[in-house]
């Protein structure tokens, strides 16, 4: 018999083919022997990947000769990775065990690249505080909820990211807050609003550690908290949530303030209809503090509400927005000898200067956002976004006020190409107007181009972006800022390794520009010819399963920061003392951060987070402010039937150094310890926590003469439906 | 297991005592200084001091307060300080800051002290003010530091300076 050559040549292209290749095939099973189905097999920085069969079998094939790592992952359990040699026209077999956890997943992150990735594919190092951590800690606002993030610490109400932003009064935060992924900062004074978006529609919280100017541009200068609003279910859904709670009064009795015990309330309604093209959610909510000092009382009402069109597979649009109005308390520091009664002692922390009373704020704040979010194909996918928020303050006695607008825009694309390459690229532009009786009337208006790609090179993973940033502000000068990051992540049986260097940056905002006003009794006088604030930010991380009851997330970090924006005293031609803003400073920011999560029962969890931070100010050589060296978390929860108990304990070591040490550097500080207690009970739709925090009524302060919270007991009810 | 679980909590209280407490005050002088002029390279410190009555001898140079030891140097670099001096109750003619220049000791303190500012009676501001001090702090007792006019102490006393 003859072969006719329409059939030798394709044998002879294939076995030509086959010589240059390989198949790589195995058994995966569990810690017991018997094989799993549906584990992912797949050669790291290729496409090139297979599910199990029911008898655990995979078999990939035309992989090229060479070494290549193996990646085998399932839900359920611990990832394994495994490196074979790959000879042309050979068959390499490679076995897994996998043993199962309970706990250790992948989450699913958005903010770290601007698109949905695992954590553990992120070259920076991310924390997360995810929908079951808020519902099991009870908490109340969403600060209090960030402050829980292992390497987030609040001080007096200002976030700070290892150590990012100090204390600076409330002006200028050098953290960025993003509302499902829109940036939230004031117009005006560059702060954030905490109390921005209810706390009922919050899902989760990212917290983006490190620089993030190359994709987000001004403000993220020390990283990047994304609050991530609730999905609407399909179906009809409400939620009641009910709390009630009240202050310990002071440990002495010379310390007494009131004749009777402080107390504290909300209530918030949720509720929900969704359908498979039209959805909608609305929450209202009230609440009611006394405040655990002096003149600390708030009340709170907000509103949101949220609205989705899915037109078609892979498009959505949505509309969603919010408002709150809060009223609260202003206590302006503690009082001293000649300030009020001390009862014979140095100060009394929980009353005021009888002259300051009658002192508080009203702040209206709220935002609309309007997105389309198109996936054409498997491979790209591209959004477009509006945006208006708004932000309204009155301060009385003293009296000032302020109102921003900010409108913005992005324009953004994703894009997949063959090779598991990844590529987004968007452009954004914002005006913020700014109409203030100690911040003048200002116009502000940005633009920015980005782009970041993602290109696997074997077991590597390479980032790489930059992000450009046109600013311009009436009454000042133009600025320019190139952002650029690179990043690199690589798995390997020892953990999945990162590594990321990128700029950061942050505009001065209005109020630090502009700002005329009185502070301790100084004229603080405008400095329109600020600049940026900048820095670089270097991180070396890994995260790595221990066991399948441990998992330990560690990274080494390095800042350099130059022109810090801080309040200076000078003295003017008639030898009057005034503050004024001034680029001065150069400062490092280094240190060591780790996260170590156990599971050692299907009961109990526990964490320990810790963070050694090394912050000098390099052009005073001295500790920077308001940076505690020492940052230490522990966590654990038990689980028993339809009970929960848990505590948390954070040590912070005490302030080394404070701004204005020439007023307040005789005052007394110590180190921060506090515990908090929580127990839950769910039946059904029904659902009932505790909440103890500050158990020990430990008093303390972390800025000048002001306390922070004491003892606190509060009960929340919920009923779902 | 009980007292084990008794031991840890009592172990965690104890951990967590330290906070802050009431601390009774005591009698003391206090206020902002605020300074003017260029701190001279050979500063070793500033301190601020109280006279019951005012020296008008060297033997009675070292009679100030506060008697405990050290004595609390002002911060420099900013322009303005806030300090808080512990001094008996009773009445003081003269609440001053001293500059004491680097290498001072008791056998060279004419030529290694200054008088750099000192408090003024409200009333008349080229006179030294009275400060009257209770049983607590007395406070808003601010005056200026002139690094630029600085006085030897001779020039308080006799015989006057060389």
């Amino acid at each position: 018999m003859r072969l006719s050559a329409a059939v030798v040549l394709p044998l002879l292209v294939a076995r030509t083919l086959g010589a240059q290749t390989a198949v790589v095939y195995g058994v995966v099973t569990d810690s017991g022997g018997a094989p799993l189905e549906h584990v992912r097999v797949q050669l790291t920085g290729t496409p090139l990947a297979d599910l199990t069969d029911p008898d655990g079998r995979y078999r990939i094939a035309t992989v090229s000769r060479g070494t290549v790592v193996l990646r085998a992952s399932r839900v359920g359990f611990v990832r394994v990775l495994d490196t074979v040699t790959v000879t042309p026209g050979d068959s390499v077999r490679a076995d897994f065990t996998m043993r199962a956890s309970a706990v250790f997943q992948d989450p699913v992150i958005v903010t770290a690249a601007k698109r949905s990735q695992f954590l553990d594919q992120a070259a920076t190092s991310v924390a997360l505080v995810s929908d079951s951590d808020l519902a099991r800690r009870a908490v109340s606002s969403v600060d209090e909820a960030v402050n829980k993030a292992p390497g987030v610490q609040f001080l007096s109400g200002q976030v700070n990211i290892r150590g990012s932003s100090g204390f600076v009064e409330g002006l200028g935060s050098r953290v960025l807050l993003l509302v499902d992924g829109v940036p939230a900062n004031q117009g005006d004074r560059g702060g954030i609003d905490w109390d921005m978006v209810p706390l009922a529609d919050v899902a989760r919280v990212e917290v983006v550690k490190g620089a993030g100017s190359a994709l987000y541009g001004s403000a993220a200068f020390g990283g990047v908290v994304n609050l991530i609003t609730r999905d609407i279910p399909v179906g009809v859904h409400g939620q009641v949530r009910a709390t009630g709670g009240v202050y310990a009064n002071p440990p002495s009795d010379a310390w007494k303030f009131r004749d009777h015990t402080g107390g504290l309330g909300g209530l918030d309604v949720t509720g929900s209809y969704g359908a498979e093209t039209v959805r909608g959610a609305m929450t209202l909510g009230g609440r009611h503090s006394d405040g655990y000092r002096e003149q600390d009382a708030a009340d709170q009402w907000e509103t949101a509400g949220r609205a989705e069109w899915l037109p078609e597979p892979g498009t959505r649009v949505t509309a969603s927005g919010a408002w709150t109005s809060h009223q609260y308390d202003v206590f302006p520091t503690w009082c001293g000898p000649g300030q009020c009664d001390t009862r014979g002692l140095t100060f009394q922390p929980f009353r005021i200067d009888p002259s300051s009373r009658g002192s508080y704020t009203r702040s209206s704040k709220g935002y609309l956002f309007a997105t389309v979010d198109r996936t054409v194909s498997l491979r790209s996918a591209w959004l477009a976004r509006g945006s208006w928020l708004r932000t309204h303050f009155t301060d009385v006695k003293p009296s000032d006020w302020s109102v921003s607008n900010r409108l913005g825009a992005e324009l953004r694309g994703t894009f997949h190409t063959a090779g598991d390459r990844v590529m987004i690229a968007g452009a954004e532009a914002a005006r913020t107007d700014v109409t203030s009786d100690i911040f003048g009337d200002h116009t502000q208006a940005e633009l920015a181009v980005y782009a970041q790609g993602e290109q696997p090179v074997g077991r590597l993973r390479l980032t790489g972006g930059a992000r450009l940033d046109g600013l311009a502000v009436d009454g000042a000068s133009q600025a320019a800022q190139a952002s650029p990051q690179l990043g690199a992540v690589l798995e390997t049986p020892l953990g999945t390794w990162r590594a990321s260097v990128g700029r950061g940056f942050r505009t001065p905002t209005i109020a630090e520009r502009f700002v005329t006003t009185q502070a301790f009794g100084f004229q603080v006088i405008p400095n329109p010819a600020l600049q940026p604030e900048t820095a670089w930010s270097l991180e070396l991380g890994d995260v790595t399963t221990v066991s399948s009851w441990a998992r330990l997330d560690a990274a080494l970090f390095w800042t350099e920061t130059r022109q810090l924006i801080e309040p200076t005293f000078l003295i003017d031609s008639s030898g009057v003392p005034k503050i004024q803003l001034q680029n001065v400073s150069r400062a490092r920011l280094r240190g060591l951060d780790a996260t170590l999560a156990l599971v050692p029962f299907a009961t109990l969890s526990a964490s320990l987070a810790y963070q050694l931070l090394d912050a000098r100010d390099l052009s005073r050589d001295a500790v920077l402010a308001f940076r505690p060296r020492h940052l230490l978390t522990l966590g654990a929860d038990y689980r028993w039937r339809s009970f929960t108990a848990g505590a948390d304990f954070r040590y912070s070591s005490r302030i080394e150094r404070i701004e204005l040490e020439a007023f307040f550097g005789q005052d007394p500080r110590v180190a921060a310890r506090v515990l908090d207690l929580r127990a839950g009970w769910q039946r059904g739709a029904l659902g009932a926590r505790i909440l103890v925090t500050n158990a020990l009524n430990y008093i303390y302060n972390l800025v000048p003469r002001t306390l922070e919270s004491v003892r606190t007991v509060s009960v929340v009810l919920t009923w779902t439906y | 297991m009980k007292s084990r679980v008794s031991r840890a909590l009592v172990a965690a209280t104890v951990a967590c005592n330290g906070g802050l407490q009431p601390i009774p005050s005591s009698p003391g002088i206090s206020g902002v200084v605020t300074f003017r002029g260029a701190v001279p390279d050979s500063t070793q410190a500033v301190y601020v001091v109280a006279y019951h009555t005012f020296p008008h001898s060297r033997d009675s140079l070292f009679t100030f307060q506060p008697s405990v030891q050290p004595l609390q140097q002002l911060p420099l670099g900013g322009a303005t300080a806030e300090y808080t001096i512990p001094v008996e109750s009773g009445r003081y003619e003269w609440v001053l800051a001293v500059w004491v220049k680097r290498g001072f000791t008791l056998a060279n303190a004419d030529s290694t002290l200054r008088e750099t500012g000192y408090y003024r009676d409200p009333a008349d501001t080229s006179r030294p003010g009275v400060v009257t001090v209770l049983s607590q702090p007395t406070d808003s007792i601010d005056f200026v530091v002139d690094f630029g006019h600085m006085h030897p102490p001779c020039r308080y006393y006799a015989p006057p300076c060389p």
